[in-house]
């Protein structure tokens, strides 16, 4: 078959466009590939431009971020399964980090985990039941609920975080195991292989690609769809509370500007990885391979000895690349 | 005997269009309704508040969340959304102060300068448009992109606040013609103009018919890219505008203004009534959503609400407004 047949009805901004075989299977292999081939290009590139990059302490930096960046994807990616985004992630890190390190002066700190997660879960559940059972536009309820967590978190430290970082949070981050690896690149690999476990092998899973990819028909197939899209919402935000501890374990004290680029960040990198906004395609492989991208660009800016500000137009400048690339491949296969 | 002159029915009879106009005006009804009372409710615990010089200062600082606001209708109508404007307006800002102080405060550049600057939200909002029209991406997050872009660049220009604006440039924010502000008369001239633009003109309709349904828009041989560009061509150049006016509030290239502008310019339109599914809504209620925007502000000061929950009051009420309106959503 040499060219996709194209269905009637479908009405496109492009048309004079006519895909063929080679330009659909093409940005289709780019869409899911992009990202891995680039990081192995960036690390060949690194070792020539700036052989800085392979001090060991950098590595074990470089380590530390893609582990955390790669939690709160995680939570980002199942979310962007089924067709709904979270932009709360990068002011729950704070929020989730301020809570602990502040009650666990008086109270026990298991105590003041469960605390944080319960939080955590009930701003994913006001997320889920906004965006499925008053249908708000999952961008306007996620960012309203920035700004709701963002005042919450200044009327709850009046402008001052206190405290010190409890043991625990430094234990999940950056001590060391066996010697060099850090903490938290154990807890990005046993969190990914959990999630992968469940979109692989279990009903929880299935019903997560199913309601993205259609939810009409998966709500034909008996899916509670509101359950679901509810679900993903908490298991984001609670994934992005628990990124919130390992950054702060890893800074070591409290900063109420914490995970502020981690919303922007935590997009991009799932996008670059393959997922698209539309729901039902994509994966925790091509995540994991987008956040070590991310994190390998950002990190050259620091060893190159650019100005900062490059960080931000680098996030910026991969979000729009990848959203781009996603979208027209998305379009592409759905004609 | 009774305070009903009538048969019930002829009552109903005589109200009918009231409760008509109310039924297909509801969001705005309701918007309006909300500020009168907060503004009564105010006027009796302040006095303040309620003279007339504070009044004129409501509508006086709406100025840069209104002009933002009303470009931002535009795109929502469309059914997308720009979380550039906050990043324009800031760049538009740093760049014009960048050259003014190069020039060693030439005040002959001023309006050279103030067209240099909407051109740069024109520009700015093209790439915008370009980008959501022809990648076939969600407008939501390329805009997002855009921003970060443009935040990065503004750090750039500089991290230090600029100084060196003339003197008359300064005075624009205060001017006055006769007694109305000119903050107030350039605002009413973009409202009316935006107004008259997406009520009467053939190319503002075609807004409504693309955010509305786009394939039917399409068989109305309706050039959606076209429309969809003007649209992010048109916020780009208010947000540029607001720019504009910021500097001359501030009195410095401040690399930190804006900030927070383009999430308050969607509660503004929310508030307002726009659908943000897009293809419904209008002017007149995005101006009651800044009104109402600014007069919070105004109140909490009044109010002397602590400034560590003003931002949990303003999110509770943007959680509200967004849960309070219900859109249908087609799966």
């Amino acid at each position: 078959m040499n060219s996709i047949p194209v269905k009637p009805n479908v009405f496109s901004r492009f048309t004079t466009l006519r895909a063929n075989q080679r330009l659909v299977s093409g940005v289709d292999w780019a869409g899911k590939w992009a990202a891995p081939i680039l990081d192995i290009l960036i690390l060949i590139l690194a070792g020539f431009i700036a052989p800085a990059f392979y001090n060991p302490e950098n590595l074990k930096t470089v380590g530390i971020q893609i582990a955390i960046l790669g939690v709160v994807a995680i939570g980002q990616t199942v979310v962007l399964l089924v067709r709904s985004i979270d932009l709360s992630v990068g002011m729950l890190m704070a929020l989730g980090a301020v809570i602990v390190v502040q009650t666990q002066e008086g109270a026990s700190i298991p105590l003041a985990l469960i605390e944080a997660f319960l939080t955590a879960a009930a701003i994913g559940l006001i997320i889920g039941l906004l965006v499925t059972k008053r249908q708000v536009p999952p961008f306007v309820a996620t960012f309203g609920m920035m700004v709701f967590i963002q005042g919450a978190r200044l009327a709850y430290s009046h402008g001052q975080a206190s405290g010190t970082v409890p043991e625990l949070l430094r234990a999940i981050s950056i001590n060391p195991l066996g010697g060099f690896l850090p903490a938290a690149l154990v807890v990005w690999v046993l969190a990914n292989l959990a999630v992968l476990f469940v979109l692989k092998l279990t009903p929880v899973g299935r019903w997560i690609y199913a309601v993205g990819g259609n939810p009409a028909a998966a709500r034909y197939a008996g899916i509670n769809i509101d359950a679901v899209v509810i679900g993903a919402h908490i298991f984001c935000s609670m994934s992005a509370l628990l990124g919130g501890l390992m950054l702060s374990g890893y800074i070591g004290y409290l900063d109420l500007g914490l995970g502020a680029d981690y919303n922007t960040n935590a997009i991009a990198a799932v996008v670059v990885g393959g997922t698209t906004f539309t729901g039902g395609r994509g994966n925790l492989y091509g995540t994991a391979a987008g956040v070590v991208l991310l994190i390998l660009l950002l990190n050259l800016v620091v060893v190159l000895g650019l100005p900062i500000n490059w960080q931000l137009a680098m996030q910026g400048l991969v979000l729009v690349a990848a959203t781009a690339l996603q979208g027209f491949r998305q379009f592409l296969l759905n004609r | 005997m009774s305070i009903l002159t009538g048969t019930p029915k002829e009552y109903v009879d005589r109200w009918r269009p009231v409760f008509a106009f109310i039924r297909k005006n509801g969001s705005i009804v309701l918007i309006y309704g909300i500020i009168l009372i907060i503004a009564l409710w105010a006027s009796i615990f302040s006095p303040a508040f309620r003279s007339a010089p504070n009044m004129v200062n409501i509508l006086r600082q709406s100025i840069i969340i209104g002009l933002i606001a009303i470009g931002q209708s535009v795109v929502v109508i469309t059914g997308g959304m720009d979380f550039t404007v906050a990043m324009v307006a800031r760049t538009t800002a740093l760049t014009i102060a960048t050259i003014f102080l190069y020039s060693h405060s030439n005040s002959d550049l001023i309006i050279p300068l103030i067209f240099l600057g909407i051109g740069i939200g024109l520009i700015l909002g093209l790439i915008n448009g370009v980008l959501v029209t022809y990648t076939h991406a969600n407008p939501f997050v390329i805009t997002f992109g855009v921003a970060n872009i443009l935040r990065g660049i503004d750090l750039a220009i500089s991290q230090n606040p600029i100084r060196g604006i003339p003197a008359p440039y300064l005075k624009i924010y205060d001017a006055q013609i006769g007694i109305v502000p000119v903050n107030i008369i350039v605002m009413a001239l973009v409202w009316f103009a935006a107004w008259i633009f997406t009520t009467r003109t053939r190319p503002g309709r075609a807004l409504f018919a693309v955010g509305g349904s786009e394939r039917i828009a399409r068989l109305s041989a309706i050039r959606i890219n076209w429309t969809l560009v003007m649209a992010y061509v048109f916020s780009g150049a208010c947000a540029a505008l607001a720019g504009l006016f910021l500097l001359s509030r501030n009195g410095v290239g401040d690399p930190a203004a804006a900030e927070g502008m383009e999430f308050q310019s969607v509660v503004a339109v929310a508030l307002g009534g726009i659908s943000l599914y897009g293809g419904k809504g209008s002017m007149i209620g995005t101006l009651g959503g800044v009104l109402l925007i600014a007069m919070l502000w105004n109140v909490f000061n009044f109010m002397h609400v602590d400034i560590y929950y003003q931002q949990l009051l303003l999110g509770l009420v943007v959680l509200i407004a967004v849960a309070a309106y219900k859109s249908p959503r087609s799966l």
